[in-house]
């Protein structure tokens, strides 16, 4: 048969069975818009490709289905179950069309006028005739004609369509065979290979592999021998052999997912429940080894969530939740490994009925469960014999309990945890090695020692100059480039890109002693280091190595025993020279060297938890200093108004009239602890330096925050939320992914001198210049004003342009505008061109505020009527603006009063 | 010297069509390269940016008008060509994929005849 067909069928018969199970659940959910483009494309895919083989009747059919698919997704029909119905009915005629297509290697003769009429007919939003299935196909046929398809309707719970997974291994393609019904499918050219044959084919090929590189080596020496031509030959088709057998046992976890969405319809049925089931991941690979060991508790898994963890339609309700509760399956890779998170939005883990259960079963004493955090409790649920159903269900209480999942995924050395919150859900995540996987890997040495890196978790190679303590003044003026390294506490820290990362040499890490003494090899071109950015979960950290090498497609193969206590190693492989080397594992690293990002790491207290930065990459965002003091929670301040970051030593610190004070360029600074109270027992205090400098000016004052420890420094959006909980604190925001309290710089600053913001007017007795602020972020303005406060400046500030234009329209007074870009309903373009247009602020400097700033944004800023454009945060730039602004304002009247 | 030979991504969800245009393209002296979606597309043009795209729209992950989106953005207005494969049912999408930069469009089912003309308009033959 033409290859061409073969592979229509292949493709055909598994687009079918997808189309099929996807349309059951398009009449589940009517609204589904990708279910719905997911049957158009299939169907559209199967009607596009019959053209290339010239199968007029397989067109016809599919072009009528694909018709009516059209007409849902431009919205002129719905999904209705009688529309569905002729769909399914269409799928079921191309299915036997496709079945005789495969058996004789010709489109079977038929008439399917009847069928493409009704289908015509349901396309132009006609009643559709009878729904009856289709009589087979007349002509004569070796196969067994399909049985009918069930009709779908709406009263009746639909038969949901039988996935038979075929357990076969495709030659070319490590997709799966799926058959759709019981159909003699054209699939079945794939055949049944036991593991066991592969496992040994994997084996011979990896033998193979040494032989030929041995092979090579010996030929290397020898020039213009015979041996060359066909040396090179068997090197290739040993290396595609190789890649050919390694892909033979990766199968996508959707194999394992198939039986799910009948199991969780069924199951709704028997608890009366809406479960709505949501796989993410499904093309996720995996040797087909584990994925046949996962099956069994995967399922489980999901009755109990089914069962224990949603809450019937009433009890949601009353919850204030929707009706349909929702159980969410995503898999995917991590480090060498494949993650498998089952959530639930049910009701949580009861941990008082799981306390009350543990005592009665006496697995614990009360003092050991007060003793306990609910995350522990929970845990309980992994014990032997342990259920929470209060009454044993047909489902789930059949002997088996979440113990026996547990022991089954530490079986094939996975791990398995949750998190919980009452009201809101359980989310349970099993973590499964990829043994015998292939995996691309970053090949690094490490003193005289090769590595692999799983390519997954490699973000970046960064070579950086090793720099020590960067200048004073660079925190208010970060290098955005360049990246370096830097010791913060003691321990190494790369910058990059106005994050810092923690830093690991991997020769130090593993105890390696480089043989060639000094120079040390990893600092080899002008001090510089190489290091390996990797992502370890959420977080990302540095690894020093000497040199990186090449990426690799390699074969995992098992720690040995003696080895496995290490959990820096994943693996090791056999490299295409035929060396043996180890493959690290980053979360592994990162835990044995403790900068495991944060939450983990929160008890190490002689090294600063370095929360290592989540990645995220856009503009319109702002460098904030995250710092920790008191308790765990992180503070954060705009890098911005932070003049320097110090360290003072114990014996520097004095006290005056009361309060703590350093020397500090020659003059006192107040400093003000953070936490109320200056910890005396710390040999060095971290010290955030705020100063209010104005050039040429003898009076700025400084004054110093005194922290715990300083954390880290990421760009990240800032959303604002405000919550007046507490003095000092000016509300939260998501930073790098966490909750981070942002402090209050006014109030702080008032704590080191209540006359902060008075003392330069009166001090200087000056004129007073009014300046409005246009500003709808309760953050910025919060920010903005006591800056130009401090300045003295007499300051008024509105969240909106409307109500600045009222101001102007009642007459106030000002000197000069600052204004943001962007704002609801008027931005700063139209508000700067109200201005201008009339009024008695026609000819006052306006200067743009905005987040953006581009040389298009200056110009278009400019157009508009704006006096200067400067960058939030800028606040420098902002002062000198104003001040050139206000000269120039003068210079301007002066010109106009002569 | 030779001239190396010119390259094209075949880009469409079926293996079918793929293995077709990979045929007739290969007939006519191309270097072919395959990628079954949008977003394996893209990622082929930056590892290698091919001398022309033939490409589907209804793919999944990323359809065609969303890779053309992206490639025009990524690596501006003009190279390569881009060959946009459509059929009777969805006229609409071309006037999309011309204003998005497409350089010709081809009607499925296409066949040797109409392949080699359009790439010899678009000065690829």
């Amino acid at each position: 048969m033409d290859d061409l067909l073969q592979d229509f069928l292949t493709e055909t018969t598994e687009s079918l069975a997808e189309a099929d199970l996807a349309l059951v659940k398009l009449e589940q959910e009517p609204g589904d818009t990708a279910t719905l483009s997911l049957i158009f494309r299939l169907v559209h895919t199967i009607k596009g490709t019959c053209g290339f083989l010239g199968l007029p009747r397989l067109e016809k059919v599919a072009h009528s289905a694909e018709n009516v698919l059209g007409r849902v997704r431009d919205g002129a029909l719905t999904a209705t179950p009688d529309l569905i119905t002729g769909v399914l009915l269409a799928l079921d005629r191309i299915k036997a069309i496709v079945a005789e297509l495969a058996a004789s290697g010709h489109e079977p003769a038929g008439d399917d006028t009847a069928l493409i009429a009704n289908l015509d007919a349901i396309s132009e939003g006609k009643q559709p005739a009878e729904a009856k299935p289709a009589p087979p196909a007349p002509a004569p046929s070796p196969s067994p004609p399909p049985p009918p398809k069930p009709v779908l309707v709406s009263s009746a719970p639909p038969e949901p369509v039988v996935l038979v997974e075929a357990p076969v291994v495709a030659p070319a393609e490590a997709a799966p065979a799926e058959a759709g019904g019981s159909d003699a499918s054209p699939a079945s050219q794939t055949i049944r290979v036991g593991v066991d044959v592969l496992e040994n084919l994997m084996t011979l090929v990896s033998e193979l592999v040494l032989t030929r590189n041995q092979l090579l080596q010996l030929a290397r020496h020898q020039d213009n021998s015979a041996f060359t031509g066909p040396l090179q030959r068997l090197s290739h088709i040993t290396s595609d052999l190789q890649e050919g057998v390694m892909k033979t046992r990766m199968q996508p976890i959707g194999i394992a997912w198939n039986k799910l969405p009948r199991i969780v319809r069924d199951l709704s049925r028997e608890l009366g429940k809406k479960i709505d089931l949501v796989m993410i991941g499904a093309e996720t690979e995996l040797d087909r080894q584990v994925l046949e060991l996962i099956k069994d508790p995967l399922t489980h898994m999901i009755r109990n969530s089914g069962d224990h963890g949603l809450e019937t339609p009433a009890e949601r309700r009353a919850a204030g939740k929707s009706e349909t509760g929702r159980i969410t399956l995503n898999a995917f890779h991590e480090g060498g490994h494949i993650v498998i998170e089952i959530n639930d939005d049910g009701r949580g883990l009861p941990v008082d009925r799981i306390k009350a259960k543990v005592l009665s079963k006496g697995l614990a004493t009360e003092a050991e469960l007060a003793a306990m955090s609910d995350e522990a409790i929970q845990r309980f649920i992994f014990r032997a014999g342990f259920s929470t159903a209060a009454a044993i269900t047909a489902v789930s209480g059949r002997g088996v309990g979440m113990d026996v999942v547990k022991t089954n995924i530490e079986r094939i050395g996975g791990t398995i945890d949750l998190k919980s919150k009452p009201g809101e859900g359980t989310i349970f995540t099993i973590k499964i090695p990829l043994t015998l996987a292939i995996v691309s890997a970053l090949i690094v040495q490490a003193a005289e020692e090769r590595f692999a890196i799983p390519q997954i978790s490699v973000v970046e190679l960064v070579r950086a100059r090793e720099g020590g303590t960067p200048p004073p003044n660079d925190a208010t003026n970060p290098d955005s480039t360049g990246s370096r390294v830097e010791r913060i506490n003691g321990v190494p820290v790369l910058r990059l890109r106005e994050r810092l990362l923690p830093l690991v040499g991997l020769d130090e890490l593993l105890q390696l002693s480089p043989i060639a003494a000094p120079p040390k090899p990893h600092a080899n071109v002008e001090n510089s280091l190489t290091i390996i950015v990797v992502q370890v979960g959420p977080n990302q950290m540095g690894l020093i190595v000497d040199r990186v090498f090449d990426t690799e497609e390699i074969v995992v193969k098992p720690v040995a025993p003696v080895l496995r206590h290490i959990s820096m190693f994943s693996g090791n492989t056999i490299l295409g020279d035929g060396s043996v080397i180890m493959i690290l594992d980053p979360s592994g690293i990162a835990r044995a060297s403790g900068v495991a990002g944060s939450g983990e790491s929160r008890t190490s207290n002689a090294q600063p938890a370095l929360a290592v930065v989540g990645t995220s990459s856009e503009t319109d965002r702002t460098a904030m200093l995250l710092f920790r003091t008191g308790t765990d929670d992180i503070n954060a301040v705009p890098l911005g108004l932070v003049a320097r970051l110090e360290n003072f030593e114990r014996s520097r610190i004095e006290v005056a009239a009361g309060n703590p004070v350093t020397q500090y360029r020659g003059r006192l600074m107040r400093l003000v602890p953070m936490s109320g109270l200056l910890d005396l027992s710390k040999e060095l205090q971290s010290v955030l330096v705020f100063t209010d400098t104005q050039q040429g000016q003898s009076g700025d004052r400084r004054m110093g925050l005194v922290v715990d420890e300083i954390v880290d420094v990421v760009e990240d959006y800032l959303n604002i939320e405000l919550s007046g909980a507490r003095e000092g604190i000016l509300g939260t925001a998501i930073i790098a992914g966490r909750a981070t309290d942002v402090i209050d710089t006014s109030y702080w600053l008032t704590q080191a001198d209540p006359n902060w913001f008075d003392m330069k007017a009166e001090g200087t007795g000056q004129h007073r210049p009014r300046v409005l602020v246009v500003e709808d972020s309760d953050f910025f303005r919060q920010m903005i004003v006591p800056v130009l406060q401090s300045n003295g400046y007499d300051v008024t500030a509105v969240p909106d342009a409307a109500r600045a234009l009222a101001l102007r329209d009642v007459g106030a007074p000002f000197e000069a505008i600052v204004s943001d870009i962007e704002m609801p309903d008027m931005d700063g373009f139209d508000f700067v061109k109200a201005v201008r247009a009339a009024g008695s602020w026609q000819h006052l400097p306006v200067i743009a505020l905005s987040g953006r700033v581009s040389a298009q944004d200056v110009n278009r800023g400019r157009d508009a009527g704006f006096t200067d454009y400067v960058g939030k945060f800028a606040k420098d730039g902002l002062l000198t603006s104003l001040r050139q602004c206000l000269a120039l304002g003068k210079a301007e009247a002066h010109r106009l009063v002569a | 010297m030779q001239t190396p030979p010119r390259s094209c991504l075949v880009v469409d969800d079926s293996r079918v069509v793929r293995k077709v245009a990979r045929r007739i393209l290969e007939g006519q002296g191309f270097a072919v390269r395959e990628a079954e979606d949008g977003q394996v597309a893209l990622d082929a043009c930056r590892d290698r940016m091919p001398d022309s795209v033939l490409l589907d729209w209804n793919m999944p992950v990323m359809n065609g008008i969303e890779f053309l989106k992206a490639l025009r953005s990524e690596f501006g207005p003009n190279q390569p060509p881009v060959m946009f494969c459509t059929t009777e049912n969805d006229i609409s999408f071309i006037e999309q994929a011309i204003e998005h930069g497409a350089q010709e469009f081809i009607m499925k089912p296409f066949d040797e005849d109409i392949l080699v003309s359009k790439f010899t308009q678009v000065g690829l033959l």
